[in-house]
């Protein structure tokens, strides 16, 4: 996947030639396929209207969680950012030993959910965490702020790693040899003339990161560091009255939309056309102590974000077993994980198309809102559209209230972005002019379409399909509110294993979702190392 | 595209085959205890008395707000709570049980109205390294002392914690609750999401000890670790050792009354205490049910006077008062 949501990487084309009587039914695709965005404000809009506020959280105490919330942010997407982008230019651009599989493991850690990473920091260190036990004295474990920017940096670097890659790909090799023939050399090469032309991708990954961050309720509850999403949380769970906790959601909501509105206000609309032949690009070679360098930051980087997690659940796993616990293998539990995720995923490809064709083909005010509406509620934390989605359906959707349909419904529409993403990104490397010809040659719109333009957005589909198939696995606040009785994942039982220390039955739980999930993974990656 | 429409398919499928394989109307059962404790029970009832049961897992204090939010349009026939707090906050939609029922166990530990029967018995303890120096908590006060000071682990926002504050405001009332909580935040406890992290920190020696449920460390210990720690008792009589039975209602909007009945009767059953006393280290609640090795007989206990129907009163005003200590 490239890209992103806000940007426009290549070239924005002008497309005057289209025609207009066929883009209405796009419009209106688009408006229906957007609509559940609308269930979080309205439906916690019209609680806190008929019902009150209950009793709130002290003004001091919000400005605390906001100024938390924040500095967890900032931190994280830095160094996310930083990490992320390190990984993909050493994988894509120079000449390291390996490449292929360093490119692989930099994006692997995507699959571990940021409770699992949680739960594995906190069970290797310590006085008997598993790596204490390595090296023969204690590593304290992290708690706090820093465990909390530990957890979400690592685990959303390859997040980073992912959109960063293609674009460094994508990048004219023309401009950084200009450079580096008028004398500047590889470092200020990289700084001056690479860097602002990764500077769409840098901004996406950085909405991705920022915005999951400040959503993330696992991490930051296990590792007992309070923001937002963790006190409406400890609200919805510990309180009777609801009321307090759909406030402060609705609180969380504007704040959310107010972060978007700003970021498309400022937002800078220069692309950096490429040329369309691409040629063979020479790697950079490294010798001496920055391949050293290189190669040590990129096994420290998998062996913390892959060695140590898989490890420690191995262990839990040989531990439990060899003390006699009983061994339960969660075949319903991965069944149904596997069907919410394959379901969600090709709906929100499908749904994705209509959006991402009509922002594609226009930037106009109606476009960009298309386009922000899509991003709103993806960047709403789980929880809030959990207790949105749970109003709407007992107020006005009963029949739906514990379906699965609505469980499913509510993932399309929180993930569909990552697959807008994703389809704009190949959508804007079809020319014009094999939609203009498939048209002037007879064909009608839909026929145009299925010939022509899907087969073309079909890379695109399949990376956007695979994101929000790893999304919905992880996925937890929200698939504890709306799941239907007895239907339990396999995320849930992880969480819940976890929270009565039942280590052995989290580690099996762990190990089966990660398996679940390489696979579109490895798909995802793939397409990375045959472009 | 033809893909994407397999694949949702194919999703929708596996969902349909494994979603819920049962008949049309089975026994639903929202239930505030883990599957990983109750499962196992609730297969061998659907075994022995061929009533299909669904169940919701989440959280107790959660379940009983999300009944009050779905009222009398609710699914459920039975809520199995994890304390006599989140049963009390619903006895609105509570029906009354048989007085053969509430019968089974002693009086304190069921509902004044008979609206829920306590189902196995939940003792608050203060589990501690068995290698600290610090001398043991005499009193519940003991634990803010200074000497403590850095050492306790708390989960400030469990449901258990709660149900503890909340029976210390029916014991000694509001301001002093606050003053314990206020003495409790000053003396830097650490703080944690649940029970059970605390147990492992203190058998690391992470912390010397900490305020929990007394069978997490036996649960520990089934796991092949814990034995750098022990459970105490705190001796005075007061809240630092409650007994929070867990429980079960009926709904009275229930349309299964009688298969709802048999489920409640199964749990006071010798089978099902046994496995309580054995499995989830609980203390039963019916005469000639032994607890778990290693445990003392629950009558043995110095417990403090409360009436556990009370407890939901107060639980909101105890969420308020650990906010208001800066504890959370």
């Amino acid at each position: 996947m490239t890209a992103g949501p806000l940007t426009t990487p290549v070239e924005v084309r002008p497309s005057p030639g289209r025609p207009k009587k066929s883009s209405r039914g796009w419009w209106t695709a688009t408006a229906i396929v957007l609509l559940p965005a609308l269930i979080p404000p309205i439906s916690l809009g019209w609680q806190v209207l008929t019902k009150g506020t209950g009793t709130m959280l002290p003004l001091g105490r919000l400005l605390e969680l906001f100024a938390s919330t924040v500095g967890l942010t900032l931190a994280v997407t830095i160094t996310a950012l930083s990490i992320g982008t390190a990984t993909a230019w050493l994988t894509n651009r120079t000449d390291i030993p390996a490449r292929a599989v360093w490119m692989i493991l930099a994006a692997l850690p995507l699959v571990i959910p940021s409770y699992m990473a949680a739960l594995t920091i906190i069970g290797a260190t310590g006085p008997n965490g598993l790596i204490s036990s390595w090296l023969g004295f204690t590593i304290p474990t992290p708690y706090g702020f820093v465990g909390a920017w530990l957890a979400l940096s690592i685990f959303l670097a390859p997040m980073t790693h992912l959109i960063v890659s293609p674009a460094l790909r994508l990048i004219d090799p023309a401009t950084e040899e200009a450079a580096t023939s008028l004398g500047a050399g590889q470092r200020r090469a990289f700084f001056t003339v690479t860097l602002p032309q990764l500077r769409p991708a840098l901004v996406s990954a950085g909405l991705m990161v920022g915005l999951y961050t400040v959503s993330d309720f696992g991490a930051v509850s296990l590792l007992r560091f309070d923001t937002f999403t963790r006190a409406i949380f400890t609200l919805y769970e510990g309180q009777i009255d609801r009321r307090p906790a759909a406030a402060l959601s609705l609180v969380l909501i504007i704040l959310a939309l107010a972060i978007l509105f700003i970021e498309r206000r400022s937002r800078s609309r220069a692309g950096y056309a490429m040329t369309r032949a691409r040629r063979a690009r020479r790697p950079v070679e490294m010798h001496g102590w920055p391949k050293g360098l290189s190669m040590a930051f990129l096994f420290a980087f998998a062996f913390v974000s892959l060695v140590v997690p898989i490890s420690v659940l191995v262990f839990w796993l040989i531990r439990g077993l060899s003390a006699g616990a009983e061994l339960g293998v969660f075949w319903d539990e991965t069944l149904r994980s596997l069907g919410v995720s394959l379901a969600a995923a090709g709906l929100a490809a499908l749904a994705s198309l209509p959006v991402a064709m009509v922002t594609t083909w226009k930037r106009n005010k109606l476009s960009g809102a298309v386009e922000s509406a899509t991003w709103a509620i993806y960047s709403l934390p789980h929880i809030t559209v959990g207790i949105a989605v749970v109003v709407f359906a007992l107020t006005w959707a009963r029949p739906l209230y514990q379906t699965v349909f609505l469980l499913v419904l509510t993932y399309v529409a929180m993930f569909m972005a990552q697959s807008v993403s994703t389809v704009q990104d190949s959508l804007r490397r079809v020319s014009p002019v094999l939609e203009d010809a498939s048209r002037g040659l007879g064909r009608g719109p839909l026929q145009t379409l299925a010939r022509v333009t899907v087969p073309l957005a079909s890379p695109g589909l399949a990376a956007g399909a695979a994101l929000v198939f790893l999304s919905v696995m992880k996925e937890l606040p929200a698939t504890l509110l709306l799941r239907p009785n007895g239907f339990e994942t396999l995320a849930i039982r992880i969480w819940s294993a976890t929270g009565e220390g039942f280590y052995t039955m989290a580690s099996v739980a762990s190990l089966a979702l990660l398996t679940v999930s390489i696979l579109p993974l490895l798909a995802l990656t793939y397409r990375d190392l045959s472009d | 595209m033809k893909r994407l429409v397999i694949l949702a398919a194919a999703g929708a499928l596996i969902v349909t085959a494994c979603g819920s394989g049962g008949t049309d109307s089975p026994l639903i059962i929202y239930s505030g205890r883990s599957e990983e404790l109750v499962q196992p029970l609730i297969d061998h009832f659907t075994e022995s008395t061929d009533i299909d049961v669904e169940v919701r897992y989440a959280g107790s204090t959660d379940l009983a707000a999300t009944l009050l939010q779905e009222g009398d349009s609710t699914d459920a026939d039975v809520f199995f709570a994890q304390d006599p707090a989140s049963l009390g906050s619903v006895a609105s939609l509570l029906a009354r049980l048989p007085q053969s029922v509430l019968d089974a166990v002693d009086p304190k530990f069921a509902d004044r109205n008979g609206q829920w029967v306590g189902t196995s018995g939940r003792v608050r303890t203060f589990v501690y390294n068995t290698d600290t120096s610090l001398e043991l908590p005499q009193t519940i006060d003991d634990v803010t002392d200074p000497r403590w000071f850095g050492e306790v682990g708390v989960a400030p926002t469990n449901g258990s914690f709660l149900a503890f504050v909340s029976a210390m405001i029916l014991e000694r009332g509001e301001d002093a609750t606050l003053r314990w909580l206020q003495s409790l935040a000053a003396n830097d406890p650490q703080d944690y999401p649940k029970n059970s992290p605390i147990v492992l920190a203190t058998d690391s020696g992470e912390i010397d000890g900490g305020l929990v449920n007394h069978y997490y460390l036996l649960r520990l210990r089934a796991e092949g670790e814990g034995n750098n720690s022990e459970n105490w008792f705190i001796p005075a009589g007061d809240v630092g050792t409650l007994v929070m039975p867990a429980g079960a209602g009926i709904l009275s909007g229930t349309d299964m009354p009688e298969a709802a009945r048999q489920f409640v009767e199964f749990l006071l059953s010798e089978e099902a205490q046994t496995y309580f006393a054995a499995e989830t280290f609980e203390f039963p609640l019916i005469p000639g049910v032994q607890p778990a090795e290693g445990l003392p007989a629950l009558e043995d206990l110095s417990t403090p006077d409360i009436d556990l129907s009370e407890l939901a009163d107060v639980l909101d005003d105890a969420t308020r008062l650990v906010s208001e200590a800066g504890l959370v």
